[in-house]
C-alpha cells in the first residue's frame, strides 16, 4: 500500500510542473519563427543576435535553422515548392536570389523604412530588374594584405601605397631571408576570390567599369585587364616554395606562424589571429602608380521573409529592426568579426583589426566581386588564367584572351 | 573508403573457395528462397530500386522532384555535345582510364611480386612483412590522403628532405599538372597494395605441392615453375583483382577529394569520373551550386555500361581451367 502511494506521489510530482509549464505557455502566446541560412558556423553568434532581439520584441522567438552551406540553395527551393520554408531566409545576392523573388517565394521587402538606410551600391545585390527590394542587406566582406609589423619592420620594410612599392617590399623581404607572401593555389577558389578579384578593381575600376564589360562595351583584353594578370605573374616568386601545392589551411598557418610576412585573404579570417604573438595590422592591396586603389567589398548575406509566412507582421518587424542603425549595430556586436554591416552609419566594431578593414573603405570606390553580379560563369574560366598565368604556362596576354573567348561564348540574354 | 567495404565479401570468397567441399545435404529450391529472402528484399530496397531509379533520372531534367520533366535523350546530348560539359567528361574519362591502369598494372604486378617474395620458403619474418604491407589498408583514405598531401608538399617537407640530402624530391607533385594524376594513382596503389597481396599469398599458397615438387625434379627452373604452373594458377584471382580495381577506380572520388578539390585541381587534371560526377549531380559547381541531377544520372548510367561491359569479358578471359 505504501509502495503505492509512494509511485502515485512520484507520477504527481512529474505531472504537476509540466502541467504548470504548459499553463505559462498559453499565458503569453509566443510567436515562433525560424530563420533558414547557409552560416552553419555561426549558430552561437545568431542565436545570441536573436536572443538580443527578443528582449525587444519579447512576444516573438525566432530560431535558427542552418543547413549545410552547399546544399542550401536546393534544400531552400525544395522547402518553399513544398510549402515547408523557413519564415525568415538568408537571401544570395544577385540572380540566384532574384530568381526566387520572381518564382514568387521571397516577399517584396521594397517598403520597409529602414531601406533608406542603404546606399544604392549595397542595394543592388538584392534589387530586382524592376527596382524592388526582395531582401535586407545584412552583411558584407572585405579583402586586403594581412601583414606581420615585426617582419616588416625587420626588413625596414614600409606599408606599400602602389603595387610599385608592393612589389620593391616583397624583393626586400625575401632579400631579407623572408617568405613575402603566403597564398598557394591548391585549393584554388582563394587565389581568385581574396587575391585576382580582390585587386581587379585597382585596374579595371569600380561598378560602371563593370558595367560595361558586362554588356560587352569593354573586353577582357584590354590594358586594364591585361595589366591585372600581369600583376599575378609578377608576384608569383614572392609566394612560397612550391605554392602550387599549398592550401588555404597552409597559407593561414604559413601566416599565423609567422612564416611568412603577408597573406592576402578575405576579412572573414579578421577573427582567426586573434592569439597570433605578432604584431599584426591590415592595408589595401595597392593600385599601380596612377590607378585609384579600390576595395572590393563584396555584399555576401542579406536576410529576407517568405511570402508564404504565417506571421508576415513579426516577421516584418524583425527585417524593419535589422534596417535601423541600433539593429545594425546590435548586430555587428554578435557577427563573427570579418563580416560587416552594410547600413549607410558609422558602426563600431570592438576588434581592432576588423575596424581597420572597414576603414580601408573610407574615400575609396568600393565593389561586388567583379564576376558575382552577371558574369558568374566566368568564374571557374578567370580561375583557371589567373593559376595558369601564376604558374607561367601562359603569358598574361593569353590569359585575357582566354577569358574574352569564355566570355564571347555566354549566352547573356 | 568504399574500397574497403568491397573487398571483404571477396576475400571471403576466396578463401572459402579454396575450401572446395562438396556438401552433402542437396536443399529444395523452396528452403533456399526462404533464405535470401530478407537479404534480397534489403538488396532491392537499397541496392536495385536507386540504381535503376538513377537510370530513369537520366531523362529527367529539373533540379528538384516537383519540377522533372521528361526529356528523352536531352541530358545526354548536353553531356556530349554541350562543350563546356564535354570537354570536361572527356577529360575525366581519359583520367579515370590512367588512374585505372596504373593501378592495375600496379597491384597485379607488384601484388604478385610480393605475393611470390612472401612465399618464399627461405623468406623470413613473413608476418612482419605481410602486416607492414596491410597497414595503409586499414587506414580511411582521407587520413592517407591528407597524410600524402603533406608529405609531398614542399612547405612542411623541403626542410626535412634537404637534411636527409634528397632536396631534389622537395616539388610540388600535387600541384603540377604533369604529375598530378600519377602522383595520385601511387597513392592508391600504395594504401590497397595489401588485399592483392593477401589474396596472390593465399591463392600461391595453396598450390598443389606435389606439382612443384615434380616440376622440381623434372628439373624446371624457379621461372619456369612461376611462368608455367603457378601463374596459370592463380589467374583466377588475378581477374578478380582487375575487375575489383576496375570497379573500385572507375566509381574512385575519395582520393582526390582528400589529397586534391573536387575540382580535380590543379586544372581538371585529376578530375575523375567520381569527381565529375559529384560536382555536375550532387553538389554544384563552385560558386554557384546549383546541381543539375539529370546530366549527373547520365554520368552515372554510363559509368554503369562501361563497368557491366568491362566486367564480364575479364571474367571470361581469367576463369581457371581446373
Amino acid at each position: 500500500m505504501k509502495k503505492k502511494f509512494l509511485v502515485l506521489l512520484a507520477v504527481c510530482s512529474l505531472l504537476i510542473p509540466s502541467l504548470v509549464a504548459q499553463g505559462a505557455k498559453e499565458n503569453t502566446q509566443k510567436v515562433q519563427l525560424t530563420m533558414g541560412s547557409w552560416r552553419a558556423d555561426d549558430v552561437q553568434q545568431m542565436n545570441n543576435l536573436l536572443d538580443a532581439y527578443s528582449k525587444i520584441a519579447p512576444n516573438v522567438e525566432i530560431e535558427f535553422k542552418p543547413t549545410n552551406p552547399s546544399d542550401y540553395n536546393t534544400t531552400l527551393r525544395l522547402q518553399l515548392e513544398s510549402g515547408t520554408a523557413p519564415d525568415l531566409l538568408y537571401a544570395r545576392s544577385y540572380k540566384t536570389g532574384e530568381d526566387l523573388f520572381n518564382s514568387g517565394y521571397f516577399a517584396d521587402c521594397s517598403d520597409i523604412e529602414g531601406m533608406k538606410n542603404f546606399t544604392d551600391a549595397n542595394k543592388a545585390p538584392w534589387m530586382s530588374s524592376d527596382g524592388k527590394m526582395f531582401a535586407v542587406p545584412f552583411a558584407a566582406v572585405s579583402h586586403a594584405v594581412y601583414y606581420n609589423r615585426d617582419l616588416f619592420k625587420q626588413a625596414g620594410v614600409e606599408v606599400p601605397t602602389t603595387w610599385e612599392d608592393f612589389l620593391s617590399a616583397c624583393q626586400k623581404l625575401q632579400n631579407a631571408g623572408i617568405t613575402p607572401l603566403a597564398n598557394g593555389l591548391a585549393d584554388e577558389w582563394d587565389i581568385l576570390e581574396t587575391f585576382f578579384l580582390g585587386a581587379l578593381p585597382n585596374y579595371v575600376g569600380g561598378t560602371n567599369e563593370r558595367m560595361m564589360y558586362e554588356k560587352g562595351e569593354k573586353h577582357f583584353t584590354d590594358d586594364a585587364f591585361v595589366k591585372a594578370f600581369t600583376a599575378m605573374k609578377d608576384v608569383a616568386k614572392y609566394c612560397p616554395k612550391g605554392f602550387e601545392s599549398v592550401t588555404y589551411n597552409d597559407s593561414q598557418v604559413l601566416f599565423a606562424t609567422g612564416k611568412t610576412a603577408m597573406f592576402i585573404d578575405g576579412s572573414w579570417t579578421v577573427g582567426t589571429y586573434g592569439d597570433a604573438t605578432f604584431d599584426w595590422g591590415i592595408f589595401a592591396i595597392p593600385a599601380p602608380e596612377g590607378n585609384k586603389t579600390a576595395i572590393t567589398f563584396h555584399p555576401d548575406m542579406a536576410i529576407t521573409m517568405n511570402a508564404g509566412t504565417e506571421h508576415p507582421e513579426e516577421a516584418k518587424a524583425f527585417l524593419s529592426w535589422l534596417c535601423t542603425v541600433e539593429g545594425a549595430q546590435t548586430a555587428s556586436k554578435y557577427l563573427p568579426a570579418g563580416f560587416f554591416p552594410m547600413i549607410n552609419a558609422p558602426i563600431t566594431i570592438d576588434l581592432p583589426q576588423a575596424n581597420e578593414f572597414l576603414a580601408l573603405n573610407t574615400g575609396k570606390e568600393t565593389d561586388a566581386r567583379f564576376v558575382w553580379p552577371v558574369l558568374l560563369d566566368l568564374y571557374a574560366p578567370m580561375n583557371q588564367a589567373v593559376m595558369s598565368v601564376m604558374k607561367m604556362e601562359i603569358t598574361p596576354k593569353q590569359a585575357a584572351q582566354a577569358v574574352q573567348d569564355a566570355y564571347d561564348k555566354l549566352d547573356l540574354n | 573508403m568504399a574500397a574497403g567495404i568491397n573487398w571483404q565479401p571477396i576475400i571471403l570468397g576466396t578463401i572459402m573457395r579454396s575450401k572446395n567441399k562438396k556438401t552433402s545435404i542437396e536443399p529444395r529450391a523452396s528452403y533456399w528462397l526462404l533464405y535470401i529472402l530478407p537479404a534480397l528484399i534489403i538488396y532491392f530496397i537499397f541496392m536495385a530500386y536507386p540504381l535503376i531509379d538513377s537510370l530513369r533520372l537520366s531523362f529527367y531534367a529539373g533540379t528538384s522532384s516537383s519540377n522533372r520533366v521528361f526529356v528523352g535523350f536531352d541530358n545526354f546530348k548536353k553531356l556530349f555535345f554541350d562543350e563546356s560539359l564535354s570537354t570536361r567528361y572527356r577529360g575525366a574519362f581519359s583520367h579515370t582510364i590512367i588512374f585505372f591502369l596504373i593501378n592495375m598494372v600496379f597491384q597485379n604486378f607488384v601484388g604478385i611480386l610480393f605475393a611470390v617474395i612472401l612465399t618464399n620458403r627461405t623468406m623470413q619474418k613473413k608476418t612482419l612483412y605481410q602486416t607492414i604491407i596491410f597497414i595503409p589498408t586499414t587506414f580511411a583514405v582521407l587520413v592517407t590522403g591528407y597524410l600524402w598531401k603533406l608529405l609531398l608538399n614542399p612547405v612542411w617537407s623541403s626542410d626535412a628532405l634537404t637534411k636527409i640530402g634528397l632536396s631534389f624530391l622537395s616539388r610540388p607533385w600535387l600541384g603540377d599538372k604533369s604529375s598530378a594524376l600519377i602522383v595520385i594513382s601511387l597513392i592508391s596503389c600504395w594504401q590497397w597494395m595489401g588485399i592483392p597481396v593477401m589474396m596472390f599469398v593465399a591463392a600461391l599458397k595453396n598450390i598443389n605441392q606435389d606439382l612443384l615438387e615434380v616440376a622440381a625434379m623434372e628439373g624446371a627452373t624457379e621461372w619456369q615453375t612461376f611462368i608455367k604452373i603457378k601463374v596459370p594458377l592463380i589467374k583466377p584471382v588475378i581477374g578478380m583483382i582487375t575487375i575489383l580495381t576496375f570497379v573500385n577506380n572507375f566509381n574512385a572520388f575519395d582520393i582526390v577529394f582528400a589529397t586534391e578539390t573536387v575540382n580535380g585541381a590543379p586544372g581538371y587534371s585529376t578530375d575523375l569520373l567520381g569527381t565529375f560526377f559529384y560536382r555536375i549531380g550532387i553538389a554544384g559547381q563552385h560558386p554557384i551550386g546549383i546541381p543539375d541531377p539529370g546530366v549527373g544520372a547520365c554520368v552515372a548510367t554510363i559509368t554503369f555500361i562501361v563497368l557491366l561491359l568491362g566486367v564480364v569479358p575479364t571474367l571470361k578471359a581469367t576463369r581457371g581451367d581446373n
